[in-house]
């Protein structure tokens, strides 16, 4: 499971940085993200679905903490508050494609870790179909399921970062899952 | 939860879940993002720097034309205004009455009322700069104006 404030010693080393990019320096805020660009970048592919989006928001978010640093009094503050504004900017991207009817072409594919060409095509054809199921969930839902499940995060965070309880985050992660299986199932059925 | 088919579908959601999470991003695509954000942080920067200058020079602008227009120049000169002669305004002396006295008692005679002349009429001509109009200004003995 991914920790999911800073450990002890990151944020020693992390509050520094905090304080100089506090200042304007963007050799400190370039650190600061890549501390974070995983998590960032991660969770906005899950949510968005395709890289190039994916970038798009990842961008955005950094750009929202930069112009926040001010307010972020904590560097153990950023890991949570990357992760709402990740999912704020996933959502709103989302509405925004919905709102001008038009779904982007996606961008260059994210590739597997295997070692094993077989194993690596059938992980990466695994990853396209829940990245496809995950398209067909409502909004709290995947970002629920995609905190939870793949970035790892427990469900009292989850429930921290989407601003829920966690009975409801528990609810939204089952129903998630639900479809989630109801879409790849009846996938598979129509391929094979 | 020891139903077998939960037990399947959660492993099964749990290979998924397990995909997802090992597709792991192209380097180049973080570097791609912090190159981004970078670019986009300097340009505003720069904007910022652009208008501070910008304000700083309008307001040094505006405080020279302040002091400019306030502070006490040296005199202007003065309009040169073509002095004019007043007219020359006869006045045609009035008669006196002559005074008789009765011879033996001395008593003032009233003699014969002067023959009042008809008042002379001053007349002002002014010329100004138009050659085409004059100003003609009648004035009376008591500088009354007609």
């Amino acid at each position: 499971m991914a920790d999911f404030r800073l450990k002890a010693e990151t944020a020693g080393q992390s509050s520094g940085l905090l304080e100089r990019a506090k200042t304007g320096d963007l050799e400190a805020f370039d650190q600061l993200m890549r501390l974070h660009e995983k998590q960032v970048l991660g969770t906005a592919l899950r949510l968005v679905g395709n890289l190039e989006d994916a970038q798009d928001a990842a961008q955005e978010a950094f750009l929202r903490l930069y112009k926040s640093l001010n307010r972020l009094p904590d560097i153990l503050e950023i890991k949570p508050w990357l992760y709402r504004v990740t999912v704020n900017v996933c959502n709103d991207m989302h509405r925004a494609r919905r709102r001008r009817g038009w779904e982007p072409l996606s961008g260059p594919d994210p590739v597997s870790s295997q070692p094993d060409p077989e194993l690596a095509w059938v992980h990466q054809e695994r990853g396209r179909l829940v990245e496809m199921a995950l398209k067909t969930l409502p909004e709290k839902e995947r970002a629920a399921v995609v905190l939870r499940d793949m970035q790892g995060l427990s469900t009292r965070e989850v429930a921290e970062i989407l601003g829920s309880s966690e009975v409801t985050v528990r609810s939204q992660i089952s129903v998630a899952r639900g479809k989630l299986k109801k879409f790849t199932d009846r996938y598979l059925r129509k391929r094979i | 939860m020891n139903d077998p088919d939960w037990e399947q579908d959660d492993a099964e959601f749990e290979k998924n879940a397990a995909a997802m999470r090992e597709v792991t991003i192209p380097p180049a695509a973080f570097a791609a993002v912090r190159q981004r954000v970078l670019s986009e942080m300097q340009a505003k920067k720069r904007r910022a720097a652009w208008w501070t200058w910008s304000a700083v020079a309008a307001a040094a602008c505006v405080a020279m034309v302040c002091v400019a227009y306030l502070a006490p120049g040296p005199e202007r000169p003065r309009a040169l205004v073509a002095r004019k002669d007043p007219p020359r305004i006869e006045w045609t002396a009035r008669p006196v009455a002559q005074r008789v006295h009765h011879k033996s008692s001395g008593r003032l005679l009233r003699g014969r009322a002067p023959v009042r002349k008809t008042e002379p009429l001053a007349v002002v001509k002014m010329l100004t700069d138009d050659p085409n109009v004059i100003i003609i200004w009648l004035v009376d003995q008591k500088g009354d104006s007609l």
